[in-house]
């Protein structure tokens, strides 16, 4: 890891328990444990749940930072305001800690990898920093969204190194 | 030649164990004496040739070695040490002479006369350099018998004992021979007047510090580095008078060793800081303090920080034991001590803070002022600090750090933090008004009231106030501070209870609508669940919960009499829409009742309060259940969903009734349900009957059936039976005599469940009665049991002419009667299973009936021990050792007829419901035969089998037999990953789990060719339709890629 360290002193946040909201809380039902009951029915094969923002975000969250030991949503790098889910195509913003954060690429870059493996070959995938979030912010989106560049970053074996690393833990924190 | 010659002779020729065997029976029975053996020997023992020498002694110790402890005289013993003694001189002999002394002296006419002459022999004969381990270590059990039988005579020869050991013992390595060598120093060490040999015992002890010793992985002598630590430990902390050695070689190891080795050292120095003393302590104390400052304050590992902590306990525990409470004796360390830690507090940013912190709670149990002014002063700084505004950034470590700080004051028995307590608790409530700050503050509160006595009645009030705002907020807002918030007030309902009764819970109640919101009114929804939850959660301490009850029955009284009314009033009844909305509603209400209930249950033991809710809640209940059942009309409490609510609240209270209580709340509900007379459930209270409450009758064809909602209250009549003792008596009928009555309800509840419109809940509830009386009351129920298998088996069962329809139905009831025997191990459960297994040649039912073999011995939460059940031990395992040898072979036969899958359908729903223990050791015959099951379609049985092979995946790993099924395993599975393959999506995810767990258990060579098949299978289970299975396949595709 560099000597440096672009931030030394992050805010940490509470990371929050699953955003997925019971049929109660969504309001498709009136019943409070509509969950537990009829179970069978329900499952009827042709009632679809599309992709949407909070499954994005469950993918990603639990990222670690590669520059802390902590996740990317413990560090509000990104969150489920942040990931936009159209047909086939998702856009996930996100915001680095520091304006002058280097490691704003490899933190993209480990999103996109992470997308790339868990998501279908079907979805186009956009990653962006937010606006205004980082000083070099046209240089980064242009590196994340390149094919030629993400393809030529990942056959350098340090980098996928790290980034294998720092998804490792996206893989452990979801078997709870 | 004697016998005793000719032994002697053949063992020197063969070395034979069984002549010494002969010659020591000899001896015990006195038929040989020892003389004798001594004379045969004699020319060996005295021969010119080395080898007949050794030879000679080594056969003398083996008598000796294996003789009766009180066979030999004082003069034999003599005799014999002297022998022995002077044979030590002799290179050849000395290996048996000390083999032979080591047994001579456990002898009991040994006596204190011989110990100096061995004593002086082993001093001055045995160089133990020149000796091999085995020799070394009889040398060591001498001494140690020595020491532990004739203490006081070695103390008698003093300096000489002393010395002679340290020489011996000096330079000893191998582990097996310290183990002794340490036991005996500590003997030397405490028990013996040293004070001329210090720096000798201090150098045999202290040099082996600290053990680096690891045995190889196959270590034959077992030896244990703890133990080894240990006795090592118990030398060095065993005199005050290695302190001053001691102490500097610990602080010099400590500065350089591994944090392993660091840890030993810390434990080490705790344990030897009481035994050194107050002056050393004081001596050595800057020392000691800057080298744990080091170990506390930059931690290598935080194990090894908890360990210097604790030496630091123990340290200041010396040190203050002086201290006798004058100011001016204080020690400069102690104050050293606390000024350290309290510069660190002053800087609450740094991580070093929360060391001090820690540093200052070990002063606590200083008996002196110090200690509690310390941790003051640290108040004072912190408090300072909260109030500047320079550091208001830093208010969450402040905060963070004064809650750490209070928790010393749980466990200690110094009085309490002085006159501060209503800054702190004003310091923590403005820590709950902003985000950051509003954990640590309600963790520094529930410190605060778990210091007992400390606050007073109205200062809890006033945190009951600040925190109960919080607990109405969206979580959102509160950000999940919601659970901390919760355990805080409901700990503090324990004590004050009638805090939250005035000043939390009319808030809440007050969340909850008169009326159920409308049907797009979501957040208002929300916000009653909301209230409800928290309700739930605050209200397990026994007044709140009544208070609760009684709110909660008077909102349902309303709900119903409000729906009525309306109906009144619309001049019609009401729309099914808005009915359903108030029995969501009512139903929240129910499943809050009844979460609460199970926490106050589940708790050992159960809330004592339990019980008097018979009358103040489940009459109530029944009344309004009853009511409803018995009009024509729409009402909100016949739903289904709120009977279901209402059985599981019924079970709960009748779980904690005692016998008595259960026996007259049994006769009430049977009054009720079977006789109609409803007022003896409801508390007399009952408005008049419409129409008569029979739910179960159906005598004749011409009063007709009872109608569907009173048909359906039946789940309350089973939910009140089934945690019913079998101690108590059910079915009374005052006017049929004798055991019978239970019989004949049995044999009507068959046909009421046999009638066409019986629906699945209804059977449901029938189900878990047969079930549970046939357990408890199997003896009574003889005659309805012979019915069942002579008439009513035969005639709807197993009669093809019977509709399918009923024949299902009937199978339903055959399941749960044959369930309620086998758990019991009833021998008629053999019957009932025999029946069952030859309805699997019935191609009609043979599915059913498969099934339904795993149903006998799966957990359905109703024959367990908490609801009274009569379990027999090993139930499962008989049933498992009967019933699998009989499917085994019927599966065996590969016909591909229907009648085989049946059996395949049968093992796999046996093998998942057993656990899998049972089959551990025939899992490699099993294999093939699940595997085959795989082909069937039904998804049920291939979610069985695959649940069955995870279970099973750790088996993989250490058989290779079942290695060899691992490709076969990945291929079947991977059939119903896909959602076009395998509809079910509970099939697909059970797949994917199965599949994710193969990598981390087969060799990776046996699942490499398959690597890219899966990776691009998954690849489409990445898009299925279902968020789990995708959530899966997302991990298991991980497991591959890797």
């Amino acid at each position: 890891m560099n000597a440096q360290m672009f931030n030394a002193n992050p805010t940490i946040y509470v990371s929050q328990k699953s955003s997925r909201k019971s049929r109660f809380e969504a309001g498709q039902s009136l019943w409070v444990d509509d969950d537990d009951y009829d179970d069978e029915e329900r499952s009827s094969h042709a009632d679809v749940e599309p992709i949407d923002q909070d499954e994005i975000f469950e993918l990603i969250r639990s990222i670690s930072d590669p520059e802390h030991p902590n996740s990317l949503e413990e560090l509000r790098v990104v969150s489920a305001e942040q990931i936009e889910v159209g047909d086939n195509h998702i856009v996930v913003e996100f915001t680095p800690t520091v304006p002058h954060c280097g490691m704003s690429t490899l933190i993209g870059l480990c999103i996109r990898v992470r997308l790339l493996r868990s998501l279908p070959p079907r979805f186009k995938v956009d990653i962006r920093v937010q606006p205004g979030s980082h000083q070099s912010e046209l240089a980064v989106n242009k590196q994340l969204n390149d094919k030629e560049r993400v393809a030529a970053a990942l056959e350098n074996p340090s980098i996928v190194e790290t980034i294998e690393k720092c998804i490792e833990t996206a893989e452990s924190s979801r078997r709870v | 030649m004697d016998v005793v010659e000719r032994s002697v002779r053949s063992w020197i020729a063969t070395e034979k164990d069984a002549e010494v065997e002969k010659l020591v029976v000899g001896i015990s029975s006195g038929s040989a004496d020892f003389l004798d053996i001594v004379k045969a020997l004699g020319e060996y023992l005295t021969s010119e040739e080395d080898d007949l020498r050794t030879k000679g002694v080594q056969m003398l110790s083996l008598v000796i070695e294996r003789c009766p402890r009180d066979k030999l005289n004082r003069q034999a013993v003599r005799v014999l040490t002297t022998f022995y003694c002077s044979k030590l001189e002799d290179t050849e002999t000395i290996t048996p002479a000390l083999r032979g002394l080591s047994h001579l002296v456990t002898f009991s006419s040994f006596s204190s006369l011989e110990v100096s002459d061995v004593l002086s022999s082993l001093f001055q004969q045995v160089k133990m350099k020149s000796l091999v381990q085995s020799t070394r270590s009889y040398v060591y059990s001498i001494v140690d018998v020595l020491i532990n039988t004739y203490r006081d005579h070695l103390k008698n020869i003093g300096e000489q004992f002393l010395s002679g050991y340290a020489a011996l013992a000096s330079g000893e390595q191998d582990p097996r021979n310290l183990l002794v060598a340490f036991k005996i120093a500590r003997v030397i060490l405490t028990d013996f007047d040293i004070s001329k040999h210090v720096e000798t015992y201090f150098d045999i002890t202290f040099c082996y510090y600290p053990i680096v010793f690891r045995p190889s992985p196959d270590d034959p002598y077992g030896i244990n580095v703890d133990d080894l630590k240990d006795s090592l430990r118990a030398c060095l902390s065993a005199t005050p008078a290695f302190g001053s050695l001691g102490i500097s070689l610990f602080l010099e190891k400590l500065a350089v060793v591994p944090s392993l080795t660091k840890r030993d050292v810390l434990q080490t120095m705790a344990v030897c800081f009481p035994v050194y003393g107050i002056d050393i302590a004081r001596e050595f104390g800057r020392n000691v303090w800057n080298a744990l400052k080091l170990e506390i304050f930059e931690p290598t590992d935080p194990l090894t920080e908890e360990m210097a902590l604790g030496t630091l306990r123990a340290f200041v525990r010396v040190l203050a034991s002086s201290s006798d409470g004058a100011d001016d004796t204080i020690d400069t360390v102690l104050r050293a001590i606390c000024t350290d830690s309290l510069g660190f507090v002053g800087e609450p940013d740094k991580t070093q803070a929360k060391a001090g912190i820690k540093v200052l709670r070990t002063l606590i149990d200083v008996p002196s002022k110090l200690g509690v002014d310390a941790i003051n002063n640290a108040m004072e700084t912190l408090i300072g600090l909260f109030h500047d505004p320079g550091e208001v950034s830093n208010r969450a470590a402040v905060i963070t750090l004064l809650a750490d700080l209070l928790s010393a004051f749980v466990v200690s028995v110094t009085p309490d933090p002085s006159t501060t307590t209503d800054v702190i608790i004003g310091m923590f409530i403005v820590g709950l008004k902003s985000s950051a700050t509003r954990l640590p503050g309600i963790r520094g509160l529930s410190n605060l009231i778990r210091i007992p006595t400390l606050l007073t009645d109205s200062e809890l009030g006033y945190i009951v106030f600040e925190t109960g705002e919080l607990a109405k907020k969206e979580p959102d807002e509160a950000e999940d501070a919601t659970t901390d918030v919760l355990l805080l007030l409901a700990s503090i309902a324990l004590t004050a209870p009638h805090h939250l009764a005035n000043q939390t819970l009319p808030s809440l109640f007050a969340m909850l609508p008169e009326q159920a919101p409308s049907r797009d009114a979501q957040t208002e929804r929300a916000e009653y669940w909301r209230a409800l939850r928290v309700l739930s959660k605050l209200c397990v301490q026994p007044t709140l919960f009544e208070i609760l009850v009684i709110r909660l029955i008077a909102k349902l009284e309303l709900l119903c009499s409000l729906s009525m009314a309306q109906e009144v009033s619309a001049g019609g009844t009401p729309r099914a829409e808005e009915i359903e909305r108030s029995a969501a509603y009512a139903h929240a209400l129910l499943v809050t009742l009844a979460n609460t209930l199970s926490t106050k249950v589940s708790k050992t033991p159960p809330d004592p309060d339990v019980p008097k809710y018979v009358d103040q809640l489940l009459s109530h209940l029944f009344r309004l259940f009853l009511v409803a059942a018995v009009t024509s009309e729409r009402r909100i409490m016949q739903d289904q969903r709120l009977l279901r609510a209402g059985a599981r609240i019924v079970k709960l209270v009748v779980e904690a009734l005692s016998i008595e209580q259960q026996q007259r709340f049994i006769d009430g509900v049977g009054a009720a349900f079977l006789h109609g007379q409803v007022k003896a459930v409801t508390g007399g209270d009952f408005p008049p009957l419409t129409e008569e409450f029979k739910p179960i009758h159906m005598l004749t064809a011409a009063q007709g059936d009872a109608s569907t909602h009173q048909r359906e209250t039946v789940i309350l009549f089973a939910a009140a039976h089934i945690p019913i003792r079998k101690e108590v008596s059910v079915m009374k009928n005052p006017d049929v005599k004798g055991p019978s009555v239970l019989s004949a309800f049995l044999r009507d509840l068959v046909r009421w469940c046999d009638l066409s419109t019986c629906s699945t809940l209804q059977r449901g509830a029938a189900s878990e009665l047969f079930a549970t009386l046939v357990n408890k009351h199997a003896d009574d129920v003889s005659d309805f049991l012979d019915e069942m298998r002579t008439s009513y088996f035969p005639a709807t069962l197993n009669d093809t002419r019977v509709p399918i329809e009923a024949r299902r139905k009937a199978m339903d009831n055959w399941v749960s009667i044959s369930r309620g025997l086998v758990v019991r191990s009833h021998p008629l459960a053999l019957s009932f299973i025999d029946s069952l297994l030859t309805l699997l040649d019935d191609e009609t039912v043979a599915w059913g009936a498969a099934h339904a073999l795993g149903l006998l011995v799966a957990d359905d939460g109703v024959l367990t021990k908490r609801n009274g059940a009569v379990q027999k031990i090993l139930y499962v395992q008989k049933y498992f050792n009967v019933v699998l040898p009989k499917v085994m072979d019927g599966a065996n036969k590969v016909d591909g007829t229907k009648r085989a899958t049946a059996y395949l359908i049968a093992l796999a729903s046996l093998v998942y419901a057993v656990p899998k223990s049972l089959y551990a050791t025939q899992i490699s015959t099993l294999m093939p035969l699940l595997l085959r099951g795989l082909e069937v379609a039904h998804p049920e049985i291939r979610w069985q089998i695959i649940e069955t092979f995870s279970n099973n995946v750790s088996a993989f790993s250490d058989d290779e037999l079942l290695s060899t099924y691992a490709s076969t395993l990945v291929v079947t599975v991977l059939k119903n990953c896909t959602v076009v393959d395998m509809p079910e999506h509970k099939v697909r995810v059970a797949a994917l789990k199965c599949l994710a767990l193969l990598p981390t258990a087969v060799r990776y060579d046996l699942l490499h060719p398959y690597k890219p098949r899966v990776l691009k299978d998954l690849a489409k289970a990445l898009d299925d339709p279902k968020r789990a299975v995708r959530n899966e396949a997302v991990d298991a595709r991980y497991k591959y890629s890797g």
